[in-house]
């Protein structure tokens, strides 16, 4: 039994609004497994669904062999999860709340070992157990959640949005200790918005838009979905110094600027060329998801867009789709 | 000024059905009272007979007021006047704390503190908003005594004494939001000092002496250290007295200042009791969704036995100092019957028996609090943290009720054991221990309704559990507690669970209606529990 997680034509509506419409998602054992996709779209309303916390409208889910709405229980028993929005009791402190659900999950048997990984996550994380729920930032509450769930071993992690408050220095802490626990055969499901966490961290990716995957894969076999943006100083280039640029996309010249847009699995094509041309203040910058959907899928998918929503005319309506708060879902 | 009137517009929207359920309620009480009186004790001579045994019985004065008098609204302001300030103190002090340390806790003060209103003026137009509740509650209070056809005169006194105790109490409430640091504390604490303000009225009145003529009483020392006291001073309809409601008013204006002096010297979110640090790890205990549910309820559970103790060793105690009075004659005892909506033999009996629902109603609010707190989990997202872990949902609610019917037993036992104590210390044999139980036992079935019946309703409709919960409550103190005094049908009482709690008679006691309600609280606390298996949680 290879695939941990499996959804098949998975359904949920909640009065008109269709949260999912037909996800079919497939998660491998020992994988991190990215689920990409903006606000919105569906990936907290399919986690709550993998947990047993919502039911499916239609369609079917399978985690770890369970059917998670019916068998809950014993599911939970071997995974970890960790909500997006990370909501705590305002009178138990933090250390409470992470011995709370580490014995719950059963993860305290040997207590000395717990305690262990407790205070080193602590540590890690730079995190004071002993103050109340309430008293916590943003940052903190999710902490909570993190060393709670890496606390104890699990075959499965669900991750909704792990690193939302947290600091760069403890994204790194949070990748390192996740990593350990892959290392130990647990298996992640890691849903985000940001493409470059999940760059650094996936095996492979499903894309979520409107309650459908979209599209997935490793992400090299995605690479040609993305196109990096290039910038450098005009400084008294010419068009027909730029035409050498060969097949790039989107050419500007503004603000005495160059800008242009590349594959990014074909940037180095165009490194000889600026090299050649020797420009000054380049920087070549990712693409960002938001740009990516709008590339890709803000046209195709208008179709199933206009459905639920106001009618929307070209590119522009489906931006305002794409990034209109539609709620968490 | 566009800022502060903003702001109380906000205010006003946010509270708009809230405000008006608290008017209308007050006002509707005020109606039916002097309606039930007119019907009930229509001529003098009934009302001079009723206020000579009330006189004779501390503890009707202690639950009513202070007699001034058989005229028909004087008879009237005395039965009513101290609930109906009891539940504007309530009213004031929760929109107060609602609208301030509330507020700081969630952080939207926060946001409304970066913007010009700055972090005084939301508290000045909590203050506005408050003082517009009141305004409209001491007119709900004129409309409803006047429209049964009281004195204009007497009726606007009535009506500007409830509402000064409210302003009262607005202030306090305010002062009290200041200290605390977390509004649950803050809204205990202001709530317990109305509830202390009722019950030092009430032990002045009880320790008072009879004026010539049996009508008339003069108030112990005790009514002066309440704010609900000083508005029974202005004598509405015997005497009209404006300037007892200075007091208030000037109680208020204190505190307010003080509050205000607070709010200018300390950080917006502060409090001057800080919270105090938690444990870096979980007590050994802490290890099951019950375990969890206690923690988070042992507060409140508390809060209800300790009331439930003192209104237990009240019972007791009072029943003696009736006996002490003179061997009760059967007439009062039939009057007392009337009077109280109860049942017994002795005048110790009636006594327990009254104060024993008083103990059962406090049950009932204990057991939907259980309840409530399901829900809240709910709604704050805690639950989804706790769900994710190995729990099933229906353990989870399981837990949650089976706690709910502890507290039940434990809040109504403690009031036995109050009881009991005071029987037994003062010699008071008039009523034996295994009545005094039995008394005690009675009062489960109707308390458990409370704990099943909103079990059901948080299952079936998540959104309605915290407002249908507390409405169904105060609908079933409302028919079944006064309704009788009300002058409401008998088949509508009938809906009330409290009109079928038994009253124990020794053999000659009727359990039908304990059993039935029984029965009622299992099949719903099970439908509850089935379906739950079928319901998400968190859902929108």
């Amino acid at each position: 039994m290879n695939t941990v997680v499996q959804t098949v034509g998975l359904h949920k509506h909640f009065g008109h609004v269709r949260a999912l419409d037909g996800l079919d998602l497939e998660v491998q054992r020992g994988e991190i497994h990215g689920f990409l996709g903006p606000n919105g779209a569906g990936k907290s309303t399919t986690l709550r669904v993998l947990l047993g916390l919502a039911r499916a409208t239609s369609g079917s889910a399978t985690v770890l062999g369970y059917e998670p709405w019916t068998q809950a229980v014993e599911l939970h028993g071997r995974l970890a999860y960790v909500p997006g929005d990370v909501r705590l009791w305002p009178n138990l402190s933090g250390g409470e709340t992470i011995d709370l659900l580490s014995r719950l999950r059963g993860g305290t048997a040997d207590s000395a070992a717990y305690r262990r990984r407790k205070n080193h996550l602590c540590q890690v994380f730079d995190f004071d157990p002993a103050k109340k729920g309430r008293a916590y930032s943003k940052g903190n509450r999710q902490k909570v959640a993190l060393i709670a769930a890496l606390a104890t071993e699990a075959e499965l992690y669900l991750l909704d949005e792990p690193t939302s408050g947290l600091d760069p220095l403890m994204e790194e802490v949070f990748r390192r200790e996740l990593l350990a626990a892959v290392g130990r055969g647990a298996t992640v499901l890691l849903s985000s918005h940001i493409l470059s966490e999940v760059e650094v961290l996936c095996h492979r990716v499903s894309i979520i838009r409107a309650g459908r995957i979209v599209d997935g894969g490793t992400l090299d076999s995605l690479r040609h979905l993305t196109r990096s943006e290039v910038s450098f100083a005009a400084d008294g280039l010419d068009a027909q110094a730029l035409a050498r640029l060969g097949a790039v996309h989107d050419l500007t010249l503004d603000a005495g600027r160059v800008r242009f847009t590349a594959d990014s699995d074909r940037i180095a094509e165009v490194l000889p060329a600026l090299g050649t041309l020797g420009v000054q203040g380049l920087t070549i910058v990712p693409p960002s998801l938001e740009e990516l959907f709008l590339r890709h899928y803000g046209d195709t998918s208008l179709g199933a867009e206009t459905r639920a929503d106001t009618p929307a005319d070209g590119n522009h309506g489906s931006r305002r789709h794409l990034l209109g708060a539609r709620g968490r879902s | 000024m566009g800022v502060l009137l903003v702001l109380w517009g906000q205010r006003l929207r946010r509270d708009r059905w809230q405000l008006l359920s608290w008017v209308v309620a007050i006002g509707a009480f005020a109606m039916f009272a002097a309606a039930a009186v007119t019907q009930t004790y229509g001529n003098v001579a009934s009302r001079t007979e009723i206020l000579q045994v009330a006189i004779a019985t501390p503890a009707i004065l202690l639950l009513r007021g202070l007699p001034r008098g058989a005229d028909q609204g004087a008879f009237t302001f005395f039965l009513i006047y101290a609930f109906l300030a009891l539940l504007a103190g309530l009213m004031s002090t929760f929109l107060a704390v609602r609208h301030t340390r509330a507020e700081e806790e969630t952080g939207a003060a926060e946001l409304i503190a970066a913007t010009p209103a700055g972090r005084l003026l939301p508290t000045a137009a909590t203050l506005l908003h408050g003082a517009t509740a009141n305004v409209l509650v001491a007119l709900a209070v004129f409309a409803g005594f006047l429209s049964q056809g009281l004195e204009p005169q007497g009726s606007l006194i009535a009506g500007a004494a409830t509402g000064a105790v409210g302003l009262a109490f607005l202030g306090a409430g305010l002062l009290v939001a200041q200290f605390m640091g977390t509004s649950r504390g803050a809204n205990g604490v202001s709530a317990a000092l109305v509830v202390l303000a009722y019950v030092l009225r009430g032990i002045g009145d009880a320790t008072g002496t009879p004026g010539a003529g049996g009508t008339t009483m003069t108030e112990g020392a005790a009514s002066w250290l309440s704010p609900i006291g000083w508005g029974q001073q202005t004598f509405a309809y015997s005497g009209n007295r404006g300037w007892p409601l200075l007091l208030p008013v000037g109680l208020g204006a204190g505190c307010l200042a003080a509050a205000w002096f607070i709010l200018g010297t300390r950080d917006a979110g502060a409090s001057v009791w800080g919270t105090r640090p938690g444990r870096a790890a979980a007590r050994r205990g802490l290890r099951s969704p019950v375990a969890l549910a206690l923690r988070l309820q042992a507060g409140s559970i508390t809060g209800w036995g300790v009331s439930g103790l003192a209104v237990g060793l009240l019972a007791g105690s009072l029943g003696n100092a009736i006996a002490a009075i003179d061997t009760p004659d059967t007439s009062i005892t039939a009057m007392l019957r009337l009077m109280l909506q109860s049942q017994g033999t002795s005048l110790t009996q009636l006594m327990v028996s009254v104060l024993f629902s008083m103990a059962g109603v406090l049950a009932a609010a204990c057991a939907l609090q259980a309840v409530i707190r399901l829900r809240q989990e709910e709604a704050a997202g805690t639950a989804e943290l706790l769900l994710s872990a190995p729990v099933g949902r229906v353990r989870w609610l399981a837990g949650y009720l089976l706690l709910g019917a502890a507290a039940v037993v434990l809040v109504v036992g403690l009031t036995g054991v109050g009881a009991w104590a005071t029987l037994t210390g003062s010699g008071d044999e008039s009523m034996p221990a295994g009545a005094l139980w039995q008394t005690a036992l009675a009062q489960l079935p109707a308390a458990l309704i409370y704990l099943a019946v909103p079990a059901l309703v948080f299952v079936l409709w998540p959104a309605a559990t915290i407002a249908g919960s507390w409405a169904l409550l105060a609908l079933g103190v409302m028919l079944g507690i006064f309704g009788a005094m009300l002058g409401i049908d008998q088949s509508l009482r009938d809906l009330s669970p409290f009109a079928h709690t038994p009253v124990p008679q020794g053999d000659a006691t009727d359990w039908s209606g304990a059993w039935w309600m029984l029965l009622i609280a299992a099949v719903a606390a099970a439908l509850a529990v089935g379906l739950m298996r079928r319901r998400e949680v968190g859902s929108p």
